[in-house]
Formats: structure tokens, C-alpha cells, sequence
């Protein structure tokens, strides 16, 4: 958020490269000085503004011409507002029938890999994010040779609605980018969630997840990319999740 | 995740001794640090200190040094198969003997399936540094600290801040520069020194037996450039004059003083029989203790050894999370970094042709080169297209004969690597991130650890 943090704000420190250093090290208000026990008036209105867009991108919705220019296939859940959204996870993971059947007559049923772009609790996060994730991962998806269906924009929507997509469109693997729950350091935080053989009420243990992708972040360039290893990788062992990391942990048994 | 352990060598042939160390590095992803890091280094195997054996004045006896690593290693109990980073340096005035690259390379190439060769002064200051310890108290403190490695041929100082290195300065002043026999009569001048003594009118004569006074008026003439060298910039024209390569213009002030090498522990220790080596270490280093008295001396772990621990456990780096790298290229020795700077918003094509052109002159055609670049400018998908595409153009214009190889600051290997691989045909590359190195370093890469996620890369200076 903003740029101008403790260094321009503490009046006269002893040792200014140190102060610097320890301010730099991460975004969190350090340094900011205080006004007797208080913080001071433009230490609060910051953290007040960062407040404020935390809660725009949750409480704002996608844009309708951004989904439109993405060329996505737009459907909702069982959810009707951001009141409900916010008090029904349930809802925000399941489709109605007649979404279903919406989602058959304009995606292509049972592509390899179904891409799923959802609002989640950051509106803003998708909008940031998928401009610059969405091409180079069709790009390498596309070198792959693996067959993409229709990508799809959710409102509304929870990351397991991304087994419910995957089992009416019967795709063999599901990614979902999804907005990320906003902090007071960025509200533009987006991540991918990726099934194999997506089924509703599949375990979570079964999906991988790729976090914290914005440009402060991993940028969501190399985000794509990563993305893209990642599919061809859980298509070719059919397996995901905790299933495709076994060799890393070791179990003991007896 | 997932922990490594890497075996690594530090092999320093210097002007006087020989040294060999082996340590364990240990890998590791620290919470929220995005990649892989180096956490800790372990030292297993402290070898004993060699004479460096020589075949003739200007040569140095290449065989005798590779038996000695050898030894070494079977007294450490480790293969040369199962070394997996290291480096080997040639510090001081063996640096400058005729034979002095052939030896780092044959004894690189002996040491172990990823072991660099390197020379030059100011790395062996900032090596020297790393080893001792200063550069860490400096971090931790937030402290200027300097690092003065006073051996048998050169004084390599370096000064560390929490950032890192702040600037080097590199002196012809070492203890073997006059050498003695038993009697105390001279053997041997190095040609470094004899300016310095022609100027304090001291007879350096072979054979003659120099007196007390003028052997200390000697020291205390070089002991004198060596405090200068830490407390200057301004510099006296006497240090000035026995300066190796360029010293800074900027004054710092210094919080605290470590010294190392042969000398710089004489220098910490009592008093000696100042022929107990048969060279002037112990009057040059009584001398630098007399005129010390006045700094803020620092007494860190490594003394002797801080060169070749710095090389065995401070040359290595590791790459980005994730690179896109052809696994049959690797491991990659000794490539040139081309320097690209910030990549310019239009005429990429212009500045990477001028690169590629330049590469051709300094080291021929189709020899492999890294092209380092510091910005690729901003990490969209059109960006990253367009960088590909000029690298693309420019390297097929260019013939077609090298590996892509790009090394870039920003973590964006994969899609800069993904980018280019659709329109390389087949052409092999690697693509490795969140690792900076300059124009004219060289590189060596490593074979990927973690499921070919990271790699090792040692960057280099060889200057001889």
C-alpha cells in the first residue's frame, strides 16, 4: 500500500540506515513514532486507508468488462449477496442445477484441465493478478499439449466450488485463482488451489495450493509459469495434493 | 520441507602456506524467505597448514599442491566424488606465478564434480572477511567492521557493514616479501617491497645480513601503510604506492578491527622469535600490534584459516525456488557474465545485439556466455513476451551456436524461461533467478537440488 512508511516519520533518529534497514525488512508499521500514548494523526489515517481498501476488496465486486475482455464464461453459486457470502461458506460452494446445466451448454465438457477464476473474499486480487497469470499459463498449458476447457468466472465464490465445476464439466484436473482473504499489507493477494479428479466433498488433503501471488509477492507471471509444471506434473501421476508430495515426508509407521 | 546438506571444500594456496578445509552447509527454506537458503555452516575437517611447496622461484609445484589436497581429503575422510561445492583460491603472490591459473583449474577439477576456481585480491579480502567472522559481527551489530588479512604476500583488507561488503583495499605488504636463512642473512626479495626499501634507504642485498634497526624501520614503514589502510581514505602516497587496484575515495569510520592471515594472528598473539618462519612475519606483525594499540581490536574465531574458510563455505549461493533449466546442460563451468544492466524500455533487440557482440569479441563466436540482467523491466505477460522474443531474435541472428543462459535479479526464471523456450526450437537453456553477478565474473552453475527446483551458483572473480 503505501509507500511512505516510518523513515520519512520519526523525527531526527540516531542512526538513520539502521531505522531503514529494520523498516524495509517488511511492510508492517514499524517505526511510526507515537504521539504521546497514541499513534500519530497520519500513522492512523494510513492505517485507516489500508483499512479501508482491505474492506473494498471484499465488499466490491469483479467488473463485469474486465470478465468480459478475459473471454470468461460467467455463472454465481447458491449465494445471492456479499452479506450472505460472508455468513454461508457452505453456499458459496455449491452451484444450482440450473447453473449446471448452463455450465454444460456453454464450456466444453471433459477437457483435461478446467481453469476456474473466482472473486473469493478479494475482488481486487483478480483483477490485479489474472491480466498478467491467465496467458502465460494457457501459453505453457497450451505447449503442454494439454486440452484447456472453457475457463469460467465465479461470483461469489468459495474454493471448493471448484469441485463442483470439475465434476459437471467432468474435467480430470481443476485450478481455481482465487482472491485471498485482504490483510492491512495487501489486498491484492491471489492463490491457486489445483485438484486431480475433482469430486464434491473430495478431502482437502487432496489439493495443492500455490499462495500469495501479487507482485510483492510471487509475481503472477512466474506464478503461471509454476502453475503450468505443476499441472502437467499432477496430469501425468494423476494425483494431487499431499498424494503428489509423499516422497518428501516421511511416515513412520510402526 | 525438504533439508540438504551439502559437502563443500575451501582450498587456498597462498603465498607462504596451503590450506584445506572441509565443511557442511546446511540447506534450508527459513519460514517465509520464499527459497532456499543457506542456514548454517558447519566446519568438519580443519587441515594442517602446508608450506606451499614451489618448483622454482616464479612457478609453483602443481603436483606437490594436488597431492597435499589429496592427503587432506583422506585425513578428512571425504571422496572427491562426494564433495558437491567449494573453492579453490590462489591468494597473495601465488596468484601472480606463471603457472598460478593452470594450477587453480587443475586442482578445481580434481577437487570434486562443482568445485570454482578462483583469484583476485579483493575477493580474497572479502573471503578472508567472511571466514573470520567479521562480516557476520557486522550484520548482527549494525557495525562498520574492518577485516585486515595481513599474509605472506598481500594485506587484503575489507570492510563490512549490515549490508554486506562496503569497499576493499589491497596492499603489496606481506611477511614473505624478505626472506632469511637460519643466520638471519636475506635469501630472498620480492620485487613487490624493494621500492619501499630503496625509499627508507635499506640495503636488501641477497646474502647480507640486514641489522635490527633497519629491519624494523622496514615493518614500521609497511605496518604503517597497513593502519592506513584500514583508518584511511585519505591515503599516504606510500600506501598508495603499494596499492593492488583502486582504492576507495569515501572516509569511514571504522567500529571495529579484526586481523588474519599468517601475520594477522602473529598480530593478536605475544611476541616471537622474530626468524621463527626464516621471513619478516614476526617484525612486521610486532610492528602492527605497536601502532594497533590505538583501533578497536576485534579477536574473532578464524585467524590463520579465515581465507579458506571464507572459501569453503561463503563462495556458494543458491538460485530462486524455481528455475527452468535443460538438466543435461549442468554442471556449467567458468562462463563469462555478460552485464545487460537494466533492460531499456524500447530497442531491446539493440542493446542484446551489442551485448552479443561484445561477448563474440572478448571470448569468440558461439562461446557460452550468461546474459546477466538486473531488470527486465516490469513482470507482466507482455513484458516477459517481448524480452523473449528480442533474446530469441538476437540469438538466432547471432548463429545459433550458444545455450540460452540468462541469469536474472527478479524471481521470474520460469516464465522468462517458458517464454523463450516456445520460441527457441529446441535449443537448450537455462534460466536461473534471485542471483546478481557482474559484467566479466564468471559463473559456475550446480547441479539442481530440491527436484531440480534450485541450483547452486558459485560467482566468481579470476583475476590473475
Amino acid at each position: 500500500m503505501s509507500d511512505k512508511r516510518a523513515k520519512d516519520r520519526l523525527d531526527g533518529p540516531r542512526d538513520p540506515d539502521l531505522l531503514e534497514r529494520i523498516t524495509d525488512r517488511n511492510p508492517s508499521r514499524l517505526g511510526v513514532g507515537r504521539a504521546g500514548s497514541r499513534p500519530r494523526t497520519d500513522t492512523l489515517l494510513e492505517f485507516r486507508a489500508d483499512h479501508g481498501i482491505a474492506r473494498d476488496a471484499v465488499l466490491t465486486n469483479v467488473d463485469e468488462g474486465f470478465i468480459e475482455e478475459t473471454g470468461l464464461v460467467k455463472i454465481g453459486t447458491l449465494i445471492e449477496d456479499t452479506e450472505e457470502y460472508l455468513a454461508r461458506p457452505d453456499r458459496g460452494r455449491e452451484i444450482s442445477a440450473e447453473t449446471a446445466e448452463y455450465l454444460r451448454e456453454h464450456c466444453e465438457e471433459g477437457p483435461e484441465v478446467q481453469l476456474v477464476v473466482a472473486d473469493g473474499l478479494s475482488s481486487s486480487a483478480v483483477e490485479a493478478n489474472v491480466p498478467d497469470l491467465l496467458p502465460i499459463l494457457l501459453d505453457g498449458l497450451a505447449d503442454r499439449d494439454l486440452r484447456v476447457g472453457t475457463p469460467v468466472f465465479v461470483e461469489y465464490g468459495r474454493v471448493d466450488v471448484m469441485d463442483a465445476i470439475g465434476e459437471e464439466l467432468d474435467a480430470d484436473c481443476c485450478v481455481i485463482l482465487i482472491g485471498e482473504r485482504p490483510g492491512l499489507a495487501s489486498a491484492e493477494s491471489l492463490s491457486a488451489y489445483l485438484v486431480y479428479g475433482p469430486e464434491r466433498g473430495g478431502p482437502t488433503a487432496k489439493k495443492s495450493v500455490i499462495s500469495n501471488i501479487h507482485q510483492g509477492g510471487l509475481p503472477p507471471v512466474e506464478a503461471g509459469a509454476q502453475l503450468v509444471d505443476l499441472i502437467a506434473e499432477m496430469c501425468e501421476r494423476e494425483r494431487s495434493g499431499i498424494d503428489l508430495r509423499e516422497d518428501d515426508r516421511e511416515f513412520v509407521t510402526d | 520441507m525438504s533439508e540438504h546438506r551439502l559437502t563443500s571444500v575451501g582450498i587456498d594456496v597462498g603465498t607462504t602456506t596451503t590450506q584445506v578445509v572441509v565443511s557442511e552447509l546446511e540447506v534450508r527454506e527459513p519460514a517465509g524467505a520464499g527459497k532456499l537458503e543457506i542456514v548454517s555452516r558447519e566446519i568438519r575437517y580443519r587441515g594442517t597448514i602446508h608450506e606451499t611447496p614451489l618448483s622454482g622461484p616464479e612457478t609453483v609445484d602443481i603436483d606437490a599442491v594436488a597431492r597435499i589436497v589429496e592427503d587432506e581429503l583422506a585425513a578428512a575422510r571425504v571422496e572427491p566424488s562426494g564433495i558437491e561445492t567449494g573453492a579453490v583460491i590462489v591468494t597473495g603472490e601465488t596468484a601472480r606465478k606463471d603457472n598460478a591459473e593452470a594450477l587453480v583449474h587443475r586442482i578445481a577439477s580434481e577437487g570434486g564434480e562443482f568445485v570454482a576456481a578462483a583469484a583476485g585480491p579483493a575477493l580474497e579480502a572479502v573471503l578472508a572477511g567472511q571466514g573470520s567472522g567479521a562480516a557476520t559481527r557486522a550484520k548482527e551489530r549494525g557495525e562498520i567492521v574492518a577485516n585486515a588479512d595481513v599474509g605472506g604476500g598481500t594485506t587484503n583488507v575489507a570492510l563490512f557493514d549490515a549490508d554486506g561488503v562496503r569497499d576493499t583495499r589491497c596492499l603489496d605488504v606481506g611477511g614473505r616479501l624478505v626472506r632469511f636463512d637460519s643466520e638471519g642473512a636475506i635469501t630472498g626479495v620480492s620485487e613487490a617491497i624493494r621500492g619501499l626499501a630503496d625509499d627508507l634507504g635499506v640495503d636488501l642485498e641477497p646474502g647480507t645480513e640486514p641489522s635490527t634497526e633497519d629491519l624494523d624501520r622496514l615493518a614500521g614503514a609497511m605496518a604503517d601503510c597497513v593502519i592506513d589502510a584500514i583508518t584511511g581514505p585519505p591515503f599516504s602516497d606510500r600506501t598508495a604506492s603499494l596499492a593492488i587496484g583502486s582504492l576507495p575515495t569515501d572516509p569511514i569510520e571504522v567500529d571495529g578491527v579484526a586481523f588474519t592471515g599468517g601475520v594477522g594472528r602473529l598480530v593478536h598473539g605475544d611476541p616471537t622469535d622474530p626468524f621463527e618462519y626464516a621471513d619478516l612475519g614476526p617484525t612486521l606483525a610486532a610492528a602492527i600490534r605497536e601502532r594497533a594499540a590505538e583501533l578497536p581490536l576485534l579477536d574473532l574465531d578464524e585467524t590463520i584459516r579465515a581465507t579458506v574458510v571464507g572459501a569453503g563455505t561463503r563462495t556458494t549461493e543458491l538460485s530462486g525456488r524455481t528455475v527452468e533449466v535443460d538438466e543435461s546442460l549442468l554442471p556449467l563451468r567458468n562462463l563469462p557474465a555478460m552485464g545487460v544492466g537494466d533492460l531499456p524500455e524500447e530497442d531491446l533487440e539493440t542493446r542484446l545485439e551489442g551485448v552479443i557482440g561484445e561477448a563474440t569479441e572478448r571470448y569468440g563466436p558461439d562461446e557460452p556466455v550468461v546474459l546477466a540482467i538486473d531488470d527486465v523491466g516490469p513482470l507482466t505477460y507482455d513484458r516477459l513476451t517481448r524480452v523473449a522474443a528480442a533474446i530469441d531474435t538476437v540469438w538466432t541472428a547471432d548463429g545459433g551456436g550458444r545455450p540460452l543462459l540468462v541469469l536474472t535479479r527478479q524471481n521470474c526464471a520460469k516464465a522468462l524461461g517458458q517464454a523463450l523456450r516456445r520460441r527457441s526450437d529446441g535449443r537448450p537453456l537455462a534460466v536461473i533467478d534471485e542471483v546478481g553477478v557482474a559484467d566479466g565474473e564468471y559463473l559456475d552453475i550446480g547441479r539442481p537440488l530440491d527436484g531440480g527446483e534450485t541450483v547452486p551458483v558459485v560467482v566468481k572473480t579470476l583475476a590473475f
